[in-house]
């Protein structure tokens, strides 16, 4: 990996860069949520307002999957939904690393869901009730086969969550390092600046071709991913609690 | 007729990879030789049926829209959780690439 991609501007001896950059998101989201809760109004303004607006998607998402007692998740949701957006979506800027394009962080977020969810799921129906609703309605004597895949799909729910997240990322970040190399110095731009005539005539256009399509289409493309990205982690993990929470029907 | 072909010019694009493969290496060294063929085939087939699949759904998802203008929101939210479980098969291939080709074992 270390071919093709650069290391992050500021890096720390002894402290991963993900984990750095996990603080940075951190001192981020706190200065954004101290600003905009320093002055409360009830008519709101600046950024008040747009974390306002922000948080209504989350709380209008969460009423319609998990429903009527889905906005006690919110804390969770919305967290993890700011986390890793401007996670996301810090791997854009220059000079800086995604902590999501590391699958320790996704792999955290992951985790961090999947205990919840159990956790809400037998505070709600009690362990035994919980446990069998994992057998679903099925005959009794098929009840330990569905057990068993039941565990092992809610075993494999992690891995997807947070392989998906960090694979998106990590692919973003590839793309854009082998563009980025092609254009550099020792692609495009060094064969037109090796003053051949094939250099300068196809070299150069190829060179401006490429920054535009890196600035047109695959930024825009990144930040589009961004953004889905976060919001299917987010309805995947209220799809997760709404399935916890919800009554077995067959009583 | 056009299966011959088909497979003769997969051969062919084929090899050069091996060869170079086999030649970043010092030449010895099949497996990485194996690696990097298995990364870059795996991939393409992933990449490639995951793109038969998501059209599969965009098309059904843009039917049920035009049929239904008053549903978009709730269509467009269930194509893209479905759209993101297709994908994460593709992505968990990538993943497995992404080791084959970096991790050196």
């Amino acid at each position: 990996m270390e071919i093709i991609e650069h290391p992050p501007i500021f890096h720390i001896p002894g402290i991963p860069d993900q984990v750095f950059y996990t603080w940075v998101v951190m001192a981020i989201l706190v200065i954004v949520g101290v600003i905009s809760t320093r002055r409360l109004a009830m008519v709101p303004r600046g950024s008040q307002n747009f974390m306002e607006v922000v948080l209504e998607q989350f709380l209008n998402e969460l009423d319609e999957t998990v429903g009527h007692d889905g906005r006690r998740y919110i804390p969770l949701i919305a967290t993890l939904g700011l986390f890793i957006l401007v996670a996301n979506l810090m791997g854009l800027v220059p000079g800086l690393i995604a902590p999501t394009a590391n699958l320790n962080t996704t792999a955290a977020c992951a985790l961090i869901v999947f205990f919840t969810y159990h956790w809400i799921g037998m505070r709600k129906q009690g362990v035994v009730n919980y446990l069998k609703h994992f057998a679903g309605p099925v005959p009794v004597a098929l009840k330990p086969l569905m057990f068993v895949i039941e565990i092992i799909s809610h075993c494999a729910r992690p891995l997807s969550l947070s392989l998906r997240l960090f694979g998106n990322m990590m692919a973003g970040h590839i793309l854009l390092a082998i563009f980025f190399f092609m254009m550099g110095l020792d692609g495009m731009l060094g064969w037109a600046l090796r003053g051949t005539l094939g250099g300068i005539v196809l070299g150069a256009p190829a060179t401006l071709l490429i920054v535009l399509f890196v600035i047109g289409f695959l930024f825009p493309l990144k930040i589009l991913v961004a953004l889905i990205q976060t919001f299917i982690f987010c309805k995947l993990a209220m799809l997760y609690i709404a399935e916890a929470v919800a009554e077995p029907e067959h009583h | 007729m056009r299966r011959i072909l088909t497979v003769t010019l997969m051969t062919v694009l084929a090899a050069p990879g091996l060869a170079w493969a086999a030649d970043a290496t010092g030449g010895g060294d099949m497996a990485k030789a194996f690696a990097v063929l298995a990364a870059g085939l795996g991939f393409g087939l992933a990449a490639g049926l995951c793109g038969l699949g998501q059209g599969r759904a965009a098309g059904s998802a843009v039917d049920a829209m035009a049929r239904q203008p008053g549903a978009i929101a709730r269509i467009q939210t269930a194509m893209l959780l479905g759209l993101a479980f297709i994908e994460s098969l593709t992505l968990f291939v990538f993943v497995i690439a992404v080791i084959l080709l970096f991790v050196k074992s």
